[in-house]
């Protein structure tokens, strides 16, 4: 259960006596404060800060804790993320941690001048100097607090549990936490820090790891990873595996254990509307609508044609007319007549006439009479090509080289239609086989095609490979550079030889290169335009064209692989295709194990640590004690605590972790607290309910007076 | 201030009937906090530490014993090899082939993953 904020102001804070102390438990992830008997913290909130700015009035406010997300749309929370007073486990920023105790104190009713209570604090193990004294005078001076005692939170619970019977009074308390992660020994009921041990790993990291890997693996769902929702996955999904190569094995196999083990979340998707495929009345309209309008079309041709038969009569006649008259006039006289009609001659107004009777008869008539004309041609013009050389003249025989021109062109245009009418004829029957094919046996015809599609598509982008030279992947090559060991296509080949060609020395020492024009040449050579003029379409490409195309005709399920390069990320969600169901499912398989076990193997983060059982044989050989017994002890009474403890399966894997490292046979035994998180703060709420507890505090007075040395050296006594 | 956010009392008011000292007189606007602070490295280097008593640094872990196991930096599996043009490690040919599709941008976060990306500074 993820841990919930309570920040209700407590309103008893004037009736509480101020002999009774205030227990703070200042955590790295949660800060929890309340009043030392009780069972349970009054406030508790996250121990962070935001500093966003207000929209409207622009001021900037300081917000401590979480709050309901749905109230910052007030603000501007752009240049502003959560702040936490910590680094790594040790406070640091005292500005922050003053808003902190502001807001702890003011919800626990605080009022009147001053805070008149003692106050029982919790720091990490071996706090530095510089921020317990900072802290103590910050209590001190800005709250007026009479007396002040700090002790360890993995140490109040480790007492708290003895006392409830959980553990023993010489045991181990291993205290994973939120940025840290501690062992602790305890001799005859106090701890030892001589022997105690720290690794930087906590349930931070685990978080963190986690919210990097599904950003990585679907980085379409970006935005939806937020810490928050992290974390609530973190503590639902996330166990530690007894074995971890074992569970990897298992789901790189894909065995039914591990489908059992896979967890789905599914993101809300909706389905684009289906768009239902027209009606028959609907086809039916649109088909009628096309008719006439075709048919309108038609008919406007039709009026065109008709309008332009009419012109070209009317023209004929009229000129008919004109030779008719023409006729009749005498040769003298017909430039004078032809003057008012623009031709200037006879042979104008026939060749005029000519053209649009034959203008005329092409509108009126078909294509066929076209046709025929080339053929009636040869017949009619090639009269001379018959008759010898010798008996031409020099005229004839010009008219008759070019008749022999115009034959052969013509006979060449003849061979090309017949070869195109076959090579139609061939792919209609071609076609023609391929359905009868399909139709006799739809699967396999479907799947030759797969195949050889994507055998093509294969060969193609393998010779694209080459072309580009191994690729622009990674970005880490240059694009088009020549490095070692990539293969060159014949064109870089060429150019690699013009250039060290030309750079050569020609003998005698000296570089000559540019001093004749024809040298500049070379750059002409080498210019890469040249390059992609090589390959037209090639028969394969096309190929694949047909086939892709035929393929999206027959299979519905066909997604053409568009020409995108090399890269097909797998990452990518190709777009062109609709985004279905399973693109908005995010798969949690491996990360549920992967991400706790950096808390065991720290090396997965690049920590060079020991991880959890690792860190109970340091702590037990840096004891150094050589009393085999106490030895056997510590390892009988191992106590789970802290935030990050909560995983399942944590202490199987923790007891066979030190099983591994302690000599055979030692007696194991690993508990969990009672409440991995609020035992600390009620351990030590139960030690400032004691009454030898004021003997435990110092006040403003020995902070001043005593020094530095003294307050470096002053440790609780935790059993009172 | 909108009426829902002060009734949330989201806002930390800057006056405190408990307090001796108040925000605005002790942090004067003009330095930003991140300044004034010293953080971790700096405490750690400046404190002064008596030779037998235990204290921050000598508490840190050692480096682990047993030699570091390999995990594919995509799949989790256990990666016996790495490609050597990005550095990352891998279970099989297919996630081989996922590796050398990848752009840089995700290669380096798969990096940092693991604290092995190449950090320019």
């Amino acid at each position: 259960m993820p841990v919930v904020s309570q920040i209700q102001r407590q309103l008893d804070y004037s009736l509480i006596p101020s002999s009774t102390p205030i227990v703070i438990d200042n955590g790295t992830s949660y800060f929890r404060i309340g009043w030392a008997g009780e069972d349970d913290p009054r406030v508790v909130f996250r121990n962070i800060i935001q500093r966003p700015r207000h929209k409207t009035t622009g001021e900037t406010v300081t917000v401590v804790g979480d709050h309901d997300p749905a109230l910052f749309k007030y603000f501007d929370c752009s240049r502003s993320g959560p702040r936490s007073a910590f680094d790594s486990n040790v406070v640091y920023n005292f500005e922050i941690m003053e808003w902190i105790l502001d807001f702890g104190f003011d919800r626990l009713g605080a009022n009147g001048s001053g805070i008149d209570h003692p106050i029982l604090m919790t720091e990490c193990v071996c706090n530095p100097l510089y921020s317990r004294s900072k802290m103590a005078e910050l209590l001190f001076e800005t709250y007026g607090v009479p007396s002040v005692a700090f002790g360890v939170d993995g140490v109040f619970s480790y007492k708290r549990n003895q006392q409830l019977g959980v553990c023993r009074k010489d045991g181990l308390a291993v205290c994973p936490g939120f940025m840290t992660t501690h062992v602790i020994p305890f001799i005859n009921g106090e701890p030892d820090f001589r022997g105690s041990c720290r690794t930087n790993i906590g349930g931070f990291h685990v978080t963190d790891s986690l919210k990097q890997l599904l950003t990585l693996k679907y980085p379409y769902h970006m935005s939806r990873f937020t810490w928050e929702k992290v974390e609530d996955l973190k503590v639902e999904h996330c166990y530690i595996a007894p074995d971890y190569f074992a569970e990897t094995r298992l789901f790189q196999k894909g065995a039914p254990e591990a489908e059992s083990k896979t967890r789905c979340w599914q993101l809300p998707w909706v389905p684009p509307p289906v768009e239902e495929g027209p009606s028959e009345e609907e086809l039916a309209r649109k088909a009628a609508i096309k008719e006439k309008q075709g048919q309108r079309l038609r008919e406007m041709a039709e009026a065109k044609r008709y309008s332009k038969i009419n012109e070209l009569e009317n023209e004929l006649r009229g000129l008919e007319f004109l030779l008719r008259q023409l006729d009749q006039v005498e040769a003298s006289g017909i430039p004078s007549f032809l003057a008012e009609t623009g031709y200037v001659s006879k042979q104008e107004v026939e060749s005029a006439w000519t053209k649009a009777s034959q203008s005329l008869r092409k509108v009126k008539g078909e294509q066929a009479e076209l046709e025929d004309k080339p053929d009636q041609s040869p017949s009619e013009k090639f009269n001379l090509i018959d008759v010898p050389d010798d008996m031409l003249t020099a005229e004839q025989l010009k008219e008759k080289r070019r008749q022999i021109f115009i034959k052969t062109s013509a006979e060449g245009r003849q061979r090309a239609k017949q070869r195109r009418l076959e090579a139609e004829l061939e792919r209609e029957r071609r076609n023609q086989e391929d359905e009868e094919r399909r139709l006799e046996n739809p699967e396999l015809y479907l799947e030759q095609l797969h195949v050889k599609y994507k055998e093509l598509s294969e060969k193609i982008e393998q010779r694209k490979r080459l072309k580009t030279n191994g690729g622009h992947t990674n970005g880490n090559n240059q694009s088009g550079g020549v490095g070692r060991g990539e293969r060159l296509n014949a064109a870089q080949r060429e150019r690699m030889r013009l250039l060290t060609t030309a750079a050569f020395d020609r003998g005698k020492g000296e570089d000559t290169f540019g001093a004749r024009d024809e040298d500049w040449e070379l750059y002409k050579l080498m210019s890469r335009d040249n390059d992609d003029e090589d390959e037209g379409p090639d028969p394969d490409e096309a190929e694949l064209i047909r086939i892709s195309s035929r393929l999206q005709e027959l299979d519905a399920a066909f997604v053409p692989k568009l020409e995108m390069g090399i890269s097909q990320p797998a990452i990518e969600v190709p777009k062109f295709r609709p985004l279905t169901e399973e693109d908005y499912r995010v798969v949690l398989g491996v990360e549920r194990f992967r991400c706790p076990e950096i808390l065991f193997n720290p090396n997965f983060i690049g920590v060079d640590q020991v991880g959890l059982d690792e860190m109970a044989g340091v702590s037990i050989r840096r004891l150094s004690c050589k009393d085999q017994e106490l030895e056997d002890k510590l390892t009988q009474s191992i106590l789970l605590t802290g935030g990050s403890s909560a995983f399942p399966g944590i202490c199987e894997r923790l007891e066979a972790g030190i099983r591994m490292i302690r000599p055979c046979g030692t007696p194991i035994k690993v508990v969990r607290a009672v409440d991995p998180v609020l035992d600390a703060w009620r351990g030590a709420s139960a030690y400032a309910a004691a009454l030898q507890f004021r003997s435990q505090t110092f006040t403003k007075m020995d902070y001043y007076e005593k020094g530095e040395d003294w307050l470096r050296r002053y440790q609780l006594q935790y059993s009172l | 201030m909108e009426r829902e956010v002060v009734e949330a009392e989201m806002v930390l008011p800057s006056y405190f009937s408990f307090k001796k000292v108040q925000g605005y007189d002790k942090y004067p606007k003009s330095q930003s906090s991140t300044r004034r602070f010293k953080h971790l490295k700096q405490i750690i280097q400046s404190e002064v530490y008596p030779p037998d008593e235990p204290n921050y640094l000598s508490i840190e872990s050692p480096p682990s014993a047993h030699p570091a196991k390999r995990v594919c930096d995509i799949t989790g599996y256990e990666a016996p090899y790495h490609d050597p043009r990005t550095k990352l490690r891998y279970a099989n040919t297919d996630v081989f082939k996922t590796i050398r599709s990848l752009p840089n941008e995700y290669v380096q976060r798969y990096l940092a993953l693991r604290n092995a990306a190449v950090v320019l500074r």
